[in-house]
């Protein structure tokens, strides 16, 4: 079961990297949210706390993630038949997980930038 | 029986709804679909009466046409009725009429949960119109923000007429986002792979999905803030520890989705109706697949837009920023791949088509100010202005309503037999659009000056003066346009040309029904082997109507559905569904009652209408399966497929699963608001020792484990078709749910918590009784399960309920024990008490 779900041409595979973008975005506003709830940094820091760079560790881990799975899914893709169901969604799974890389990209840069409690 | 009338008398025979008032029992999708339609429609020209009171208040200034406190309730009650009595509902309706035909189906696969769906629709939007007549309508905004709807702000009865009438509506909003999404997933006609489902339905199954997770976030916020009023559980008010943020936090996680669970029905219509215009395929099938599952995604991912002026640190807010202009991205993808269809095909102007072109302008208008909106300092600026009203309508008029009249003058002949006329058509468009944007472009200018929204009268000579006579001059117009369409409507009815069969020439399989359409739509079932079936084969109705395909036979008088497997579709069983059936409009009648003695604070009668309802709904559910009035056993029964309840995989099942997402998505709110509180609450406080006994809750923990256990051997023995000692077995994991149920009640009873004097002991109390509901339940249905295997309704041959059962009984494990760990170990973890 586990086996067929992991195909990249399986359906699962359309949602799984919004699934985990999804999943990043929660732990990235929660956590941002409790840390400046319990032990805020000092305000003095900018950008430069380990907070801001935890948010960032975690973002790069889950770019890497969504990146591995977009090229995996666009490979099978090409594997399969023009016009055969398994192409569709080997090619929707890369474009779904393509386009989660890319919001989570744009949304995790402000890190870089941004005061995380202010 | 080859006689083509006879045939159709046998199926209408079965399929037809009962005569005279016998028609409220109807559970028939078209019927149902209609109904939904017509009663959001009266309730829109309820909407509309109220926003032109709101325009003749604001069209001069230092009017006291109407005072402020009825002015509060007309502004509250527009937006309470357009978006949860109007729009939401109209569109469930039109999915609920069109998905079933789209998808080559005789039926939606619950079609009592519909019936129950429209009852709890109509009843609770006429609780909710009432307070208007009645003169104590809600008054703090359609959106309800704690502390102005709590108790101390708002005393009368206003806020408990949204709360509760709202909460009564939204079970028929979940009740179609379940029957829709199992129905798409597990209906379709053989062949119709994913890959070859209409656009429509990817819309739709999107929406559905949306609604199971968008809605409970509403729904538990409205129950806690109802329990704050009538009880006095502090769940908003900083004082007793809780926070009105919360309540932002709740309403928005649900507010903002909702924007999208309306837009994506409406510009699924929007897809389905311009290849058939330009006379080509969709351009960019894929494509537009991948952008409406990224709505369904990142459109969770926006709420806190709304409340970027409450005190979020900057990163957060950007974050949101940031992704509120992403979701643009899958929107414009949409825009290019109709504009693109457009382009290349060859256009038919159409009635139709007009609305969409003004579909196309005034969204995509609405779409740059959400772009606007979206940055963080303007925001800020344009803040509960009149801008943000300009903005809103833009999007839902622009996005929901025009889409609607074109899906309304493009199904029209589908649901008479008639031609709408061209003329009165047209003065309706045009005066519509024009009124539109007089009103609200108008309406951005307004804003950008600094009108605030939500005020009943304004100062002359501060440059709003002419801006917003001329809104309210085009917001008569409209009116107008819109009256012209209503008597198009109604006139095409009796004047209408008869509509030739498909008359637009669509490529969809609804438009091979009658039109009308009959009450078993399809009179076989065909293979379907491409996305447009009609074009290819335009003979397919007459070979559908003539019994040429599947399940063509009705003598064994049920109503018969195909069942296929979600992804390929390929048959796998007969779904055998329910005829004709009064329990849902008598558990509707129950809830009602409910409803209406919460509000009037008469909790007995409350607790008798709650018993009265789930007695109802039991007995309902006794009618499935096996019994006689479903699909008893029968000697010569078929194989090949089988039918569905002597299955262990059918629909029941799958409703179950997705039911229990929703569930847990509203347990998942109960949990973040827990955590909210605890990290953020101002106030936040724990009692001074600890109340709960966690060693009870941990014995009780274990019967229910051993419970579940039991249970799962009991369904793993049926699956492998032994069901020697069944019946004691069933017996056996009653007495244990019983003991468990008992040792919980007991554990809460003795437990003394405080909930009116803190949030802390007042979420735990609410987290302690959705943990005794579940159990509850899933002890009930045990028992019943007990009965029916008695009966001969569950065996080795009918295995089907028990592991429909399942799911729910592991649901309520695994809550059981995320409960102990998140709300009784982790605070004793953290130095607190439970």
């Amino acid at each position: 079961m586990i086996r067929r779900l992991w195909q990249p041409t399986h359906p699962v595979h359309t949602t799984l990297g919004l699934l985990l973008w999804a999943l990043w975005f929660v732990v990235l506003y929660g956590g941002l949210s409790i840390v400046c709830a319990v032990a805020p940094p000092a305000a003095a820091s900018g950008a430069l706390t380990g907070l801001n760079g935890g948010l960032l560790l975690l973002t790069a881990t889950v770019l890497a993630l969504l990146a591995i799975m977009t090229w995996r899914c666009w490979r099978a893709g090409k594997a399969q038949a023009p016009g055969s169901s398994e192409r569709f969604m080997a090619r929707l799974g890369a474009g779904a997980h393509g386009v989660s890389a890319l919001a989570t990209l744009w949304i995790g840069l402000p890190v870089v930038v941004l005061p995380p409690c202010v | 029986m080859t006689d083509p009338r006879a045939r159709h008398q046998a199926f209408e025979k079965v399929w037809g709804n009962l005569p005279g008032f016998g028609t409220l029992a109807a559970v028939n999708h078209t019927s149902i679909g209609l109904r939904f339609m017509v009663t959001g429609m009266l309730f829109f020209l309820v909407g509309g009466l109220l926003a032109m009171l709101v325009r003749t208040q604001l069209a001069l200034p230092e009017q006291e046409i109407i005072g402020p406190e009825a002015y509060n309730q007309f502004f509250t009650m527009h937006g309470t009725v357009m978006m949860f009595l109007f729009a939401i509902p109209v569109l469930e309706g039109l999915a609920l009429y069109m998905i079933p035909k789209m998808i080559g189906a005789r039926d939606l696969v619950f079609p009592r949960i519909s019936s129950l769906g429209y009852y709890c629709y109509l009843f609770g939007g006429l609780i909710i119109l009432s307070s208007l007549f009645l003169g104590i309508a809600p008054d703090s905004g359609w959106f309800m923000y704690t502390p102005l709807s709590s108790a101390e702000y708002a005393p009368g009865p206003g806020s408990d007429f949204w709360l509760l009438g709202i909460t009564f509506v939204e079970i028929s909003a979940m009740a179609a986002g379940i029957e829709l999404t199992v129905s798409i997933l597990r209906s379709r006609a053989p062949g119709m792979t994913l890959t070859r489902m209409p656009i429509f339905c990817w819309y739709i199954l999107a929406m559905a999905l949306m609604i199971i997770f968008g809605f409970p976030p509403l729904i538990l916020g409205s129950i806690l803030l109802e329990l704050e009023r009538a009880a006095g559980w502090p769940f908003f008010e900083v004082a007793g520890g809780g926070d009105p943020l919360l309540w932002q936090h709740l309403f928005w996680l649900f507010g903002h989705p909702e924007v999208y669970i309306l837009f994506l029905p409406a510009a699924g219509i929007v897809s389905t109706l311009i290849p058939v215009f330009a006379r080509r395929p969709l351009v960019g099938y894929r494509w537009i697949v991948l952008s409406i599952l990224l709505i369904g995604f990142i459109s969770f991912g926006l709420w806190v837009h709304h409340m970027f002026t409450v005190g979020i640190p900057q990163l957060a807010q950007a974050f949101f920023s940031v992704a509120s202009m992403l979701v643009a991205v899958p929107t414009a993808i949409q825009v290019f791949a109709w504009l693109a269809t457009l382009w290349t095909g060859r256009v038919a102007f159409s009635l139709p088509m007009l609305w969409i072109f003004g579909f196309l302008i005034i969204f995509v208008c609405g779409g740059l100010t959400g772009v606007m909106l979206a940055l963080v300092p303007f925001n800020w600026q344009v803040h509960d202005t009149h801008f943000v009203v300009a903005h809103l309508h833009y999007v839902l008029v622009g996005g929901m309503f025009f889409p609607l009249m074109a899906g309304l003058y493009y199904w029209l002949p589908h649901i008479s037999g008639r031609m709408p006329s061209e003329r009165l058509g047209y003065w309706g468009f045009w005066l519509t659009f024009i009124g539109f944007n007089a009103t609200f472009l108008l309406m951005h200018l307004t804003g950008l000056l600094g009108m605030p929204r939500r005020v009943y009268t304004y100062e002359a000579g501060l440059g709003w003066d002419w801006l917003n006579l001329l809104s309210s001059v085009g917001g008569f117009i409209m009116s107008a346009g819109i009256a012209l369409i209503l008597m198009d409507l109604l006139l095409h009815f009796r004047f209408g040309k008869p509509a030739s069969r498909n008359p637009w020439n669509a490529d969809t399989l609804e438009w091979a029904t009658n039109t009308p359409p009959s009450a078993y739509n399809f009179g076989s079932i065909p293979d379907i082997d491409s996305r447009h079936p009609l074009w290819d084969d335009p003979g397919l109705p007459d070979s559908i109507a003539a019994g040429d395909h599947h399940i063509p036979e009705i003598d064994h008088g049920r109503r018969e559905l195909l069942g296929t497997d979600a992804i390929g579709a390929r048959v796998r069983e007969v779904m055998h569904i329910p005829t004709n059936s009064w329990w849902p409009l008598c558990a509707a009648l129950g809830l009602a009652l409910v409803c209406i003695s919460l509000l009037v604070r008469v909790y007995p009668l409350a607790l008798f209408g709650l018993v009265i309802a789930g007695i109802f709904l039991f007995r309902w559910s006794w009618e499935n399966g096996a019994h006689p009035k479903a699909a008893p056993l029968g000697v010569n029964e078929r194989t090949d497929p089988p039918l569905h309840s002597r299955t262990t995989d059918g629909p029941g099942r799958w409703g179950m699963i997705v039911t229990l997402m929703a569930d847990a998505t509203l347990y998942l709110s109960l949990l973040f608001g827990w955590f909210y509180l605890w990290t953020v609450s101002p106030d936040w406080r724990l009692p001074e020792e600890t109340r709960l006994s966690t060693s009870g809750l941990m014995a009780t923990g274990v019967l229910l484990t051993l419970t579940v256990f039991r249970y799962r051997r009991l369904t793993e023995r049926l699956r492998a078709g032994q069901d020697s000692g069944l019946w004691p077995a069933s017996v056996q994991t009653s007495v244990l749910a019983l003991l468990h149920l008992g040792s919980l009640i007991w554990v809460i009873a003795s437990a003394g918590l405080e909930p009116g004097a803190l949030a802390h002991d007042a979420v735990l109390s609410v987290m302690l009784y959705y943990l005794l509901f579940h159990s509850l339940v899933a002890t009930l249905a045990s028992l019943l399960q007990s009965a029916r295997i008695k009966l001969g309704y569950v065996s080795a041959h009918l295995p089907y309920e028990a592991i429909v059962l399942k799911p729910f009984w592991i649901y309520t494990l695994a809550i059981f024990w995320i409960s102990y760990t998140a709300f009784l170990l982790l605070p004793l973890a953290w130095g607190g008490s439970p």
